[in-house]
């Protein structure tokens, strides 16, 4: 098995692959990212609209609502096939790369409205009382009170997130968009070993969500040491 | 182009389709206890192992929070065959499902472990606990209530990401959703049945294991 992999390695590795794997890589990054930030923007809509004292409006309230719990509780693959199949079944003549994004922003939008949610629940009620004493506007509560200090609580769980967007871009290989995983099935199907297209693909997906793993919890580190008093001493789990 | 939903075609398949849950529940029950084993180890080698040991640990659970399932599971399903290892659809996804999750739980029972305060093992000394006495009505009642929301919460993840093992051909709910659809081409209605089901299945389950936690471990949850 080695030796076919030592012989292979550099057929797998030429010039046209590399481009393939390049464009693929392309894909993933633009499908998370953009992906991402539309389900951001929604979500602070979503978050906004549920709450209590910013909007107001009951059905509005209750349609955010329904849509975080119901879209979190519906696994990303049934998601796409549904917008999938929406897409086609409308007409539409959209990219299988519009289909999968649209998927990622509708999932990546119920996630962020919890986000958005936690961090804005998390500014004590007396702040907006306060805000309101001194007559200022909602809007001006908002951004200019509770989201400051909301931010430590939102930011770095929303990098956790945004590696879980990438990896729930894995599936819309299923669909035919160009993305790593798919690019590693169609090089499997061209005759290289599995081991090589999987294994690289797998490293390739560890390389782009590690660094936003390890970006997440260094602004948390940051954000914290700043805040918070130093934690509780906790357990050393070592035996006295 | 006109297109009318048409749920007709699609109702008698129903009790064909909600037999698939069995397949799915017993699937992430499978990822989700094999996982939670794999996690007690792994949390329990970074709390009290050596360090080479936790070095091993923390590799496997960077690595695998940090790629896809869907390509792990491939990964398993094409590649061990070429080591000589054949696996049914059904294996390969319950062991890759099963080391993923492993990871998660391990994340997770590690922060339950580190949630025991130096307090509460000194008052147990103060008390003349034996320690037996101290694991048992100190460490497993923290632990076990700090552990059960984000234990269920997995639960409930695990129940969803098992919809990927319809890409193997598995049939379990999504899998069985893909042959009603071969069958009747009624795609759209199909697959939105198939996201209320998820939705309901969910909601049945967080609510019974929030019922569960209050019950049984006096844990303060809400399904919402």
């Amino acid at each position: 098995m080695w030796a076919q992999l030592v012989e292979e390695a550099p057929r797998f590795f030429g010039p046209w692959n590399l481009l393939f794997l390049g464009t693929a890589l392309t894909h993933t990054l633009l499908l998370s990212y953009l992906g991402a930030l539309g389900g951001f923007a929604i979500g602070f809509v979503l978050a906004v609209a549920r709450h209590r004292r910013l909007l107001g409006i009951l059905p509005l309230r209750v349609v955010a609502i329904a849509y975080v719990e119901i879209f979190r509780r519906i696994p990303f693959l049934v998601k796409l096939m549904c917008v999938f199949f929406a897409f086609q079944l409308s007409g539409a003549q959209a990219p299988m790369f519009t289909v999968a994004l649209v998927t990622v922003v509708l999932s990546a939008a119920a996630f962020a409205a919890e986000i958005f949610r936690a961090g804005i629940e998390s500014v004590p009620a007396q702040q907006w009382d306060a805000a309101e004493a001194m007559n200022f506007s909602r809007r001006r509560t908002l951004f200019g009170i509770v989201l400051p200090q909301a931010w430590p609580v939102i930011l770095p769980p929303s990098f956790g997130y945004i590696v879980g967007f990438m990896k729930s871009t894995s599936i819309a290989s299923q669909i035919g968009v160009l993305e790593l995983t798919y690019a590693a099935k169609v090089l499997n199907t061209r005759g290289f070993s599995a081991l090589l297209c999987f294994g690289t693909c797998l490293l390739l997906y560890f390389a782009i969500c590690w660094p936003t793993k390890l970006a997440g919890e260094a602004l948390e580190r940051r954000l914290t040491i700043r805040r918070k008093a130093p934690p509780t001493p906790q357990l050393e789990l070592a035996v006295r | 182009m006109a297109y009318t939903l048409q749920y007709g075609q699609v109702w008698c398949f129903l009790p064909y389709l909600l037999a698939g849950a069995a397949l799915t529940l017993q699937l992430a029950a499978i990822a989700f206890l094999a996982g939670a084993l794999i996690g007690l180890v792994c949390a329990s080698v970074l709390s009290f192992g050596p360090r080479p040991a936790r070095l091993l640990v923390r590799a496997y659970v960077t690595f695998f929070l940090n790629t896809p399932l869907l390509v792990q599971v491939f990964f398993i399903f094409f590649v061990l065959p070429e080591a000589g290892i054949l696996l049914s659809p059904f294996g390969a996804c319950a062991i890759g499902m099963s080391l993923n999750a492993g990871a998660y739980l391990t994340e997770i029972e590690r922060a339950g472990f580190a949630s025991l305060r130096r307090a509460e093992l000194d008052a147990a000394e103060t008390l003349g606990f034996t320690l037996v006495q101290t694991i048992w009505f100190v460490i497993v009642p923290h632990i076990v209530r700090a552990l059960f929301p984000p234990l269920s919460n997995q639960f409930i993840i695990q129940i969803m990401t098992t919809s990927l093992a319809a890409i193997f051909a598995v049939e379990e709910l999504t899998g069985r959703a893909y042959n009603i659809n071969a069958q009747t081409f009624r795609t759209l209605e199909i697959f939105s049945i198939l996201a209320v089901v998820y939705v309901l299945i969910t909601i049945l389950a967080s609510a019974l294991l929030v019922l569960a936690g209050r019950r049984l471990f006096r844990v303060r949850a809400s399904v919402f």
